[in-house]
């Protein structure tokens, strides 16, 4: 018994708004980019035959399709970086921190800048990445160079690197979660079946918090593919992905090719989120 | 090497990774912060040449075209609306949720697509709608819609969780007590899940606030702070962008604090009028 | 094995002198413990006495702080708990929620490099010693308590160990399954050979379990023996308090005459035993104890004699007892079998009388031992 009742008719009522909602922005704008992506036509209305035109522009051009594999390798690159960084974070602060007061302050630390503007936090890096930036400045410092090096800004390292510190975050979090429902017990029963510590981890603490760092991956995943605002503040109009080339054929007015990358982006993040729901079960987070 | 020294030599090891993202991830926020103070003629890098208030002042007495008060007033009344608008939507869905209606599946997945959809597509997907339909875009049309599709899901979430962990057996012995449900529902349950909506609201605000993607494409010609920001980045990058950044990241550390602050004091009022 | 080692006969656990802190408190104080071949010991006591704590420390999940624990004959203090030779059971199972029955059964075997093709036979046999076979390609989370119980077991016992620990290991069960599985545990103990080491806070378990039973307190062992010897001869005022059914009196000594001490208390003087035990000084404080079973009804020659007022009469399965009120204020219980006669009803004042010799001088709480 709670304050509503089972199978209520005033629950449908209750999640109307929010259904709405998000069908309107959310559903309807995605089948639309869909739609728009077989327009044939020049006048941009709903009359326009559906062709396969736009896909095979798009399919032409090397540099696009390209772009696809460079993309995906930027997110398979960042996955891997943030996964084993932030299942490192999320053990440390699960585990081995004992004292409460201690992990709830490095917590804070960790995922304030969440709260904060990832603009901001992108443009944060330039100082850091420039000719006469703040690395730059300690590796002459340390005599580790002789003269600036250019690899940072504009570059795809400079890119991971304020990929890194946006996202790791994401990967941590629900790993912490999987690792604080790992009874003790679990992990003593274990040694005392002869089982050595990286045993225990790989054998036991492991398999149990797999579904957090799946559900992780997704999330840095989705991000980096999408990602087109890190992108173009720190690689300048020197890198581009996919994301990029939306924002690009929408600025020239390319609706349709916009439309297409769109769907593009849409299907490889659909063949990425698919996989991993056949792997948990998000729903069971919360229990 | 005892075995419990080569715990601890673990535990060192991942400590040391910890506080190094830690350093990583903070050092160009307070790097950016430091900056914002330099002098007059300082650049946009290290050596600060000196420190002053210049670029402060630059924002409050700017020139029309990079005058980031209008922005900033803008982003927070959408993220106010989006916050208001966030915990309501979040709370009436967790409620219905919890009556496990027909369809309740899917309902479920539909709010969390609003996380999964990149706001690069949905914004992109909204232009669109708004171009065939003819609709103007517009900060409280098009913006407000799809911003508060990105905040919702979190509120959302964030309520679930709250009333995962909410003792039923309270509204139950309400219930039995004699009250009906909206009674026990407003007198029980409200002020228990409260904490929760103030954090769903919460996260309606800064995610709002600090929304790029999705602003880019939605808000027509009244630029929100952040789009105004990467428009001032990409004309010139000054030490004005340093002191913006480091006021609104200021910003959205109070905004935090200040719901952390009433979230402890609601809990301390439920829990002293309970017992 | 060769002769003189056989002729030794290592204990299977020997435990000297151990001291646990955490930070400023002390969780095990001075513990020592020797447990033969084969033997069923218990470890008895409220929450957080040291039992727990003592138990996880000869698994090696606690360092000790000093003192020494021998396995077989050899000190494991600086070996991690995958290098001792025992095994584990605790009290909520601790089954790995993402093993099947079979592969969590030959985890153990598995750790100890069996190879693959003997681990698989070598898991039915136990899986079917233990009644489980049907279960080997279930989760734990589908399984009821008992047959948790089971897996449990037959998990900690594959690898044959020298010493199986068990921290409360039924006390997550119903009720009415404990006494069966107890049953079980005993006899799968008799067969195995096995050493036992069962922390409980349940003195029905560790009475009808345990070859030898510790009871611990704060930290200390306070007394060990075999159940007989703890429930006819509490040594402390804890221990007598502790076990159900005693009755203690304190008072000063007011005189020993050849083997019996005579106590001054608020319901009048109570003569005891000595039992071998030095004579305490006149006028010091001490404790004496009798088992409610040992007070009878009415005058009798016995020295002692008491007369009190009938508050309450409960059942305990097969014995009444009475709650007496003497007029000093103390509560005294008296058990009788209940097939026989009730000897008196609630509210009448009735006489009492037990005999010097069923009466026990405690070792008094710093005084001599």
């Amino acid at each position: 018994m709670s304050t509503i009742r089972e199978r209520s008719p005033a629950a449908y009522l209750l999640a109307l708004p929010a259904a709405l909602w998000m069908t309107a922005a959310v559903v309807v704008p995605s089948m639309l980019i869909l739609w728009v992506s077989f327009w044939g036509g020049r006048r941009f209305t709903w009359e326009n035959h559906l062709v396969l035109d736009n896909y095979a522009r798009f399919f032409r051009n090397e540099t696009y399709v390209g772009l696809i594999g460079e993309t995906a390798l930027q997110a398979a690159k960042i996955m891997a970086i943030t996964g084993v960084l932030g299942y490192c974070i999320a053990y440390f602060l699960a585990v081995m921190v004992t004292r409460n007061s201690v992990r709830l302050t490095l917590f804070l630390i960790l995922v304030i800048p969440f709260w904060t503007s990832a603009v901001i936090r992108s443009i944060a890096w330039i100082p850091f990445l420039g000719v006469n930036g703040v690395i730059n400045q300690a590796l002459m410092f340390l005599g580790l160079t002789d003269a600036p090096v250019e690899i940072f800004l504009y570059s795809r390292t400079g890119i991971s690197m304020a990929q890194v510190s946006l996202y790791t975050l994401l990967a941590a979090g629900p790993v912490v979660y999987m690792l604080r429902n790992v009874p003790n017990q679990l992990r003593e029963a274990a040694m005392c079946l002869k089982a050595p510590p990286i045993v225990v981890f790989w054998r036991i603490v492991f398999p149990l918090t797999l579904p957090g760092v799946i559900i992780g991956q997704v999330l840095v995943f989705l991000n980096v593919m999408a990602d087109f605002a890190t992108v173009a503040a720190i690689g300048g109009n020197k890198q581009a992905l996919l994301g990029n080339l939306v924002l690009l054929f929408y600025d020239s007015g390319q609706l349709r090719y916009a439309a297409v990358v769109g769907v593009m982006l849409m299907l490889s993040m659909l063949v990425g989120v698919v996989v991993a729901l056949r792997v948990v079960d998000i729903r069971r987070l919360g229990e | 090497m005892h075995w419990q020294t080569r715990a601890r030599l673990t535990k060192w090891i991942l400590g040391a990774v910890t506080i190094g993202f830690l350093a990583y991830q903070w050092l160009p926020i307070l790097t950016l912060s430091v900056l914002s103070f330099s002098g007059p003629d300082g650049g946009t890098t290290f050596p600060m040449n000196s420190v002053s208030l210049h670029w402060y002042r630059e924002l409050l007495f700017a020139s029309a075209l990079s005058d980031f008060k209008p922005p900033i007033g803008r982003s927070l009344a959408l993220a106010l609306a989006c916050s208001v608008t966030t915990a309501v939507l979040a709370l009436a869905a967790v409620q219905a949720m919890r009556a496990r209606f027909r369809g309740y599946n899917i309902f479920f997945y539909l709010i969390l697509l609003g996380i999964m959809a990149p706001g690069l597509l949905v914004g992109f997907g909204v232009a669109i709608v708004a171009r065939i339909m003819d609709w103007q875009l517009s900060l409280w049309t098009s913006a407000y819609l799809v911003h508060v599709a990105w905040t919702l899901p979190f509120g959302f979430l964030t309520l679930l969780a709250v009333f995962n962990r909410f003792d039923r057996k309270l509204e139950e012995a309400a219930l039995t007590l004699g009250a009906n449900r909206w009674t026990a529902f407003r007198r029980v349950t409200f002020p228990l899940v409260l904490p929760g909506i103030i954090g769903a609201a919460l996260f309606g605000f800064t995610l709002s606030y600090d929304e790029f993607a999705r602003s880019l494409f939605t808000t027509g010609i009244n630029l929100t702070l952040p789009l105004s920001v990467l428009a001032q980045f990409d004309r010139q990058l000054t030490p004005t962008l340093y002191a913006i950044g480091t006021a609104t990241t200021f910003f959205s550390l109070l905004a935090v604090g200040c719901s952390a602050m009433l979230i402890l004091l609601v809990r301390r009022l439920t829990r002293g009028s309970v017992r | 094995m060769n002769g003189t080692e056989a002729a030794a006969a290592p204990l299977d656990l020997e435990i000297r002198s151990i001291r646990k802190l955490y930070g400023d408190f002390v969780a095990v104080n001075d513990v020592s413990l020797s447990v033969s071949r084969g033997q069923f010991v218990c470890l008895l006591g409220p929450s957080g006495c040291g039992k727990t704590t003592t138990l996880r420390s000869v698994a090696g999940l606690e360092a000790i702080d000093s003192g020494d624990i021998l396995i077989a004959g050899k000190s494991v203090a600086d070996l991690p708990p995958w290098r001792r030779d025992i095994s584990m059971m605790f009290q909520d199972f601790a089954l790995f929620p993402h093993m099947t029955i079979a592969r969590q059964v030959g985890f153990g075997l598995e750790m100890l490099k069996w190879p693959k093709a003997r681990i698989g036979p070598r898991v039915q046999e136990v899986l079917q010693s233990f009644e489980i076979a049907h279960l080997a390609e279930r989760k734990p989370a589908t399984l009821s308590g008992g047959q948790r119980q089971r897996v449990a077991l037959a998990r900690a016992l594959i690898t044959s160990p020298r010493i199986l620990l068990l921290d409360e290991p039924i006390g997550s069960l119903d009720y009415s399954l404990r006494e069966t599985v107890m049953l079980e545990l005993k006899q799968v103990q008799r067969q195995l050979g096995i050493s036992f080491i069962w922390v409980t806070h349940d003195q029905n378990e560790a009475f009808s379990l345990g070859d030898r039973v510790v009871v611990m307190n704060h930290a200390r062992i306070e007394q060990q023996g075999t159940p007989d010897e703890i429930l006819s001869r509490p040594r402390t005022p804890f221990v007598a308090g502790f076990i159900q059914g005693n009755n203690v009196f304190e008072g000063t000594v007011e005189g020993v005459q050849g083997s019996t001490l005579t106590l001054n208390t608020k319901s009048g003087p109570v003569h005891a035993s000595l039992d071998g035990m030095p004579a305490p000084a006149v006028g010091q404080r001490a404790t004496v104890s009798v088992r409610a079973e040992h007070l009878k009804f009415g005058p009798t020659a016995a020295e002692n004699q008491l007369a009190g007022t009938c508050e309450a009469i409960e059942f305990f399965g097969s014995l009444r007892r009475y709650v007496l009120r003497l007029p000093s204020g103390q509560q005294l219980k008296i058990d009788q079998f209940g097939a026989e006669p009730a000897r008196t009803t609630v509210g009448a004042t009735t006489e009492l009388s037990w005999r010097v010799g069923d009466t026990v001088l405690h070792t008094q709480p710093g005084g001599p031992a």
